[in-house]
């Protein structure tokens, strides 16, 4: 099949959603099909939103391919008679963020407009879909509430293939992703200083541009705790290499966020290294993939008894052992896989 | 720099423009920027779509980006405060092919104002760019004749960079590339029969059309011209080029009216050899130079004919001209230093 993927870039800046794309043309084109990958630039900025909704709505791919499948908004007002979207989050200022503090556009009679402008262009275009899916319960959820849109969940997997393997259940617990202040590095921190074994942490990822202070207080409550050859704290890029070791041995993962949408790669990459996931009540998305004393353990964000689930860990390695197996058979249970991801997208 | 190289495109089309954006960017890339390449879909009918996909442009924005490099109509009107343009071409049916054949948009009072709409977002627009470059001289007296903008020549240097070779001056004439009417190889064939010399003729590349094919093959046949020319219908690797040229005796280039001056002549050039090419052919003549670096001859059998044999007479005067030819190419600087250098305003 022809297949047109195509989604929006803040140009320049890699995350999620441009190793989403990629992965996505990779799992296609693996399995036979022909695949064109559009970026289209798109500016956050609040005053240039609906101009850049209505270039997105003129251009016509309708002559080409036989499916549309489109991921982050606006790509879903692209014109295509065949058009599936996958749907990893709404332009949220206008959405679940309205009324809150990160509500970016102005409550003004403009600002009211401009909003029900992007819902009733999301609608439109979400409705010309044939399917509509989304990355997450969340996602999901909110897509009914503001859009009257009902969407099957397609959890996004890993790449393939994934460099992840198990290796032995070590002595430290394994945080990677972002630092960042909602990622919460600082609760495992806090936690810790509440264990009784002597289980380590290790802390890893790059800083955000704008998160140079956070890793100092980070740095500064190792010292204060008195944490230090306790706790690691490689605060840079690390290479695949280096990752994939850093999982294969670590005892468990760290993994909670505040609130967030989806369940977070490191999830799926610690389960790829039949790993078990600590998160907590509060981190959202997570919670979609992770059962209590299943495959993880989920606690209240409260530091003793998130230092009590690190310590039962330590302590009892076949638990850890345990509930590290179980990882993979969860993933496939929610079909975490990319043969049920193409076949829904292109069923 | 972070640098954002614009094109159009037609989903999964791959052709000359997107080779030469790709390779743009790597360069950027080697030069020590950051680039990538942004593609813009734009559907060509029916005409009034036109409109749409230049408003689609108007209404993009480019975020997180220091300079945009757009190439060609309608993507160079993307707003963006830092815009060199390198213009492959601008509409051409709305300018010089109006009135042709070519012309594809009606002459009626509606596809008259889609003319005019072109030309007027041209002559508003065209000039954000703080400078413009063309991709040949031809382009850059259209940009004058129509739209009275200025423009400075920057031509494209050969996208691959392989290393030609310049062997024995042989006993024939080579003309590589598609074959198809616009390139002629049929009047090289017809050349061929009003030779007085042996002089031998190899025309190589792969045919667009079952026609032109049977065309050439019925010419060869019907003159009896089987011993002196060779027709090598399919794709021509870089390798069988390079030594395609390093042993002719001179190539042949002579399409009908193109822009650019063909990367085959500075092929050619680059192997020392001279080059055969038209008066009607078009922007050749940035590298032939007649009687000094080839020959220009009329687009008419027996004047190719009498270019072929002055050639295989006078042997030491075709290698002359060969060695011309690349002087001349290394004179005007066609590589990718000078390309990045002037592109980022850094020479």
């Amino acid at each position: 099949m022809k297949i047109i993927l195509a989604s929006s870039t803040n140009v320049f800046v890699r995350g999620g959603a441009t190793f989403f794309v990629d992965w996505l043309g990779h799992a296609l084109e693996a399995r036979g099909h022909q695949v064109d990958t559009l970026m289209l630039p798109v500016s956050e900025e609040p005053n240039a939103l609906l101009e850049q909704m209505a270039a997105f709505r003129l251009i016509d791919l309708s002559q080409h391919g036989d499916r549309l499948i489109t991921v982050r908004t606006p790509a879903h007002l692209l014109r295509h008679p065949r058009k599936v979207s996958w749907f990893i989050h709404h332009y949220r200022g206008a959405y679940d963020l309205w009324g809150t503090r990160y509500q970016t556009l102005p409550n003004s009679p403009e600002g009211i407009a401009c909003r029900e402008a992007i819902i009733g262009a999301d609608n439109r275009g979400l409705g010309e879909c044939a399917r509509v899916f989304s990355n997450s319960g969340v996602v999901r959820d909110r897509l009914r509430k503001f859009n009257s849109v009902d969407a099957e969940v397609l959890f996004p997997p890993l790449p393939e293939p994934n460099p992840f393997r198990p290796g032995p259940y070590g002595d430290y617990l394994l945080l990677f992703c972002r630092l960042a202040h909602h990622k919460r590095q600082w609760l495992a921190i806090e936690s810790l200083r509440h264990t009784r074994t002597p289980v380590r942490l290790v802390i890893a990822g790059p800083a955000d541009p704008d998160a140079a202070s956070y890793v100092d207080e980070l740095r500064v409550l190792i010292a204060r705790y008195g944490l230090d050859d306790r706790v690691s704290l490689l605060s840079r890029w690390i290479p695949d290499e280096e990752k994939t070791a850093l999982f294969a041995q670590c005892l468990a993962t760290l993994y909670f966020p505040f609130d967030e949408d989806s369940y977070g790669y490191p999830s799926l990459e610690a389960h790829a290294a039949r790993k078990a996931v600590l998160t907590t009540t509060d981190s959202g998305g997570t919670l979609e993939l992770i059962e209590e004393d299943r495959n993880g353990f989920v606690t209240p964000p409260d530091p003793e008894q998130i230092g009590e689930a690190m310590d039962r860990l330590f302590s009892d390695r076949a638990l850890a052992q345990r509930l590290g197996e179980s990882g993979p058979e969860r993933m496939r249970e929610l079909g975490i896989h990319w043969d049920h991801v193409v076949e829904r997208l292109l069923a | 720099m972070r640098i954002a190289v614009l094109n159009n495109c037609v989903p999964f089309l791959y052709g000359g423009a997107e080779y030469l954006a790709d390779a743009l960017a790597r360069k950027l890339q080697e030069f020590g920027h950051e680039a990538t390449v942004i593609r813009m879909p734009v559907r060509w009918d029916p005409p009034e779509r036109i409109i749409d996909h230049i408003l689609a442009a108007r209404l993009l924005r480019l975020p997180n980006t220091d300079l945009a490099i757009p190439l060609k109509f309608p993507v160079y009107y993307v707003p963006h405060p830092n815009k060199t343009l390198w213009l492959l071409h601008q509409f051409r049916q709305a300018y010089d092919l109006w009135g042709t054949q070519f012309q594809s948009i009606p002459d009626t009072q509606e596809g008259r104002a889609i003319r005019d709409v072109i030309r007027r977002a041209d002559n508003e627009y065209l000039p954000e760019a703080r400078r413009i470059y063309t991709n040949s001289k031809v382009t850059g007296d259209r940009l004058r004749k129509f739209n009275a903008i200025e423009s400075e020549v920057l031509l494209p240097p050969l996208l691959a960079d392989s290393a030609y070779r310049s062997g024995e001056t042989g006993d024939a004439i080579v003309a590589i590339g598609r074959v198809n009417d616009t390139k002629r190889q049929l009047l090289l064939v017809r050349a061929i029969k009003h030779c007085r010399t042996p002089v031998r003729l190899i025309v190589a590349g792969k045919t667009e059309s079952g026609a032109y094919a049977s065309a050439i093959e019925l010419e060869i046949r019907k003159h009896h011209l089987e011993a002196r020319v060779e027709f090598i219908d399919r794709f021509i690797s870089d390798e069988e080029k390079i030594e395609l040229l390093s042993g002719c005796l001179a190539c042949a280039y002579i399409p009908y009216d193109e822009d650019s001056y063909g990367y085959v002549t500075l092929e050619a050039c680059l192997s020392r050899k001279a080059v055969v090419t038209c008066t009607d052919s078009g922007g050749i003549d940035a590298l032939v130079r007649h009687g000094d670096t080839g020959y220009i001859a009329e687009p008419e059998p027996k004047a190719l004919a009498a270019a072929f044999d002055e050639l295989y007479l006078d042997k030491v005067r075709a290698a002359r001209m060969g060695a011309a030819g690349e002087e001349l190419a290394r004179s005007l600087r066609i590589n990718w230093e000078n390309v990045i250098r002037t592109l980022t305003g850094s020479s």
